[in-house]
């Protein structure tokens, strides 16, 4: 097995979901780049299905069938056509990063139609498409870079306020969110985004803590998809996060 | 060439309800046995059946049948939301990154009973310690520490025995 010695048990339990913080940031930038391990990890989640597979024997209710069938009926769908095969997140990682950096031009250009032609145009023609990566790769390096000194414009003599830009896409639940100017939190405290939808219980959006400039981001945090969002809020929770607000929110989309 | 799965996969991402229902009929027992092993009630059980379904309806690009076994897909995405549920936590893992490398051929009753047969021998050739370690990590969701703390065992021992119980499973089907 060429697996790396050092991350075979920590695979295991990555694959279990069992890992967390430093530990869990370390497997995945490793796996970033090691393709054997990669392929372990593979392996490993077949390993799970196998035991999995042990607990076979119970057969669902038959109104289950019925159910999701019901279900299913009201919620048709349109044909959809598969235009590229899916790539494991390690790969599409990038594509993450080019739409991340697409929102972020949206942002600073005050998403002008200028900037729609010139995606429209990046879409059609792959090298261009390849340079504009590039560029996003600086861009989001300058943008989340610890050295990059981060400045909020304001109407002169006010005082800097606390600000979050939510960009957000329903149909593929991709979240892109930046904030400045963030108060500090005492270290067992962390802000938590919040997507707050039309109908329902507000949905976690990832946990953030500003670094010293009070800037953070969140880059495409694991939503659902298809969630139609009236807005978005922060609230100051327990350093792990909450499953649902235990705080007022101190600061709502408008 | 598509297996039966794939095929299935791909008349669902045309939304054909027909396909949905027999990629029901194959694995709706794996999916709620997973999830009623981990939840240990027979309607929070049923929910994760047709929240797992509902996800395969709404997002069949989200399995990759270029890149693994749609039973075991299920199985192990199952395992994870029941988890989470289990947890009171929201959904750790994208589906879509959840890719399953499974050896045994799980497509039809007769298989899934060979194999099952096979992983039960497996399960039960192992020293009670280090299957122990493996279900409570898979089944009842447990991190290396919490069984450490739970077991008194060190914690070093416990990764040990987690991933040679993995191990163990593999070796039954490629000796």
């Amino acid at each position: 097995m060429s697996v790396h010695e050092q991350f075979a048990e920590d695979l295991s339990l990555y694959a279990l979901g069992a890992l967390r913080g430093q530990e869990r940031l370390a497997v995945e930038k490793h796996l970033e780049t090691c393709q054997d391990c990669r392929h372990e990890l593979e392996q490993l989640q077949g390993d799970l299905a196998l035991l999995a597979l042990s607990a076979s024997g119970p057969r669902p209710p038959l109104h289950s069938r019925e159910r999701l069938m019901a279900a299913i009926a009201k919620e048709p769908r349109r044909a959809t056509v598969r235009l590229v095969q899916r790539k494991p997140w390690w790969i599409a990682l990038e594509w993450a990063t080019a739409v991340a950096a697409v929102a972020m031009i949206v942002l600073l250009l005050r998403q002008n139609t200028d900037l729609r032609q010139r995606v429209a145009a990046l879409e059609a023609d792959s090298s261009a498409q390849q340079k504009q990566l590039l560029q996003a790769k600086e861009l989001i390096a300058t943008l989340t870079s610890a050295d990059a000194v981060h400045f909020t414009l304001v109407a002169a003599k006010a005082p800097p306020q606390p600000q979050g830009k939510a960009i957000y896409l329903r149909s593929t639940g991709t979240l892109v969110f930046l904030a400045s100017n963030m108060p500090e939190l005492p270290p067992q405290k962390t802000y938590e985004l919040w997507l707050i939808p039309t109908s329902g219980a507000p949905i976690p959006a990832g946990l953030f803590r500003p670094d010293s400039h009070g800037s953070a981001a969140l880059i495409k945090p694991p939503l659902p998809t298809g969630v139609e969002a009236k807005t978005f809020a922060i609230t100051v929770e327990p350093g792990t996060g909450s499953a649902a607000p235990t705080s007022t929110p101190i600061m709502v989309g408008t | 060439m598509l297996s039966p799965d794939a095929t299935l996969v791909s008349a669902i991402r045309s939304g054909d309800e027909q396909a949905m229902a027999q990629l029901y009929e194959r694995y709706s027992s794996i999916v709620y046995s997973v999830a009623l092993r981990v939840l240990g009630e027979t309607g929070a059980a049923e929910d994760i059946l047709q929240e797992v379904f509902m996800q395969l309806w709404r997002n069949p690009d989200a399995f990759d049948a270029t890149r693994g076994s749609l039973p075991g897909w299920l199985a192990v995405i199952t395992r994870n939301r029941a988890i989470d549920s289990l947890r009171k936590r929201r959904p750790e893992t994208d589906i879509s990154d959840v890719v399953v490398s499974v050896e045994p051929d799980l497509a039809g009753s007769a298989e899934l009973n060979r194999a099952l047969e096979k992983i039960r021998g497996a399960l039960g050739g192992m020293p009670p310690p280090q299957r122990s370690a493996l279900e409570m990590a898979f089944f009842e969701g447990l991190t290396h520490t919490e069984i450490a703390d739970k077991t008194g065992e060190p914690l070093g021992t416990i990764k040990t025995r987690i991933r040679a119980g993995l191990l163990t499973l593999r070796k039954a089907f490629c000796p």
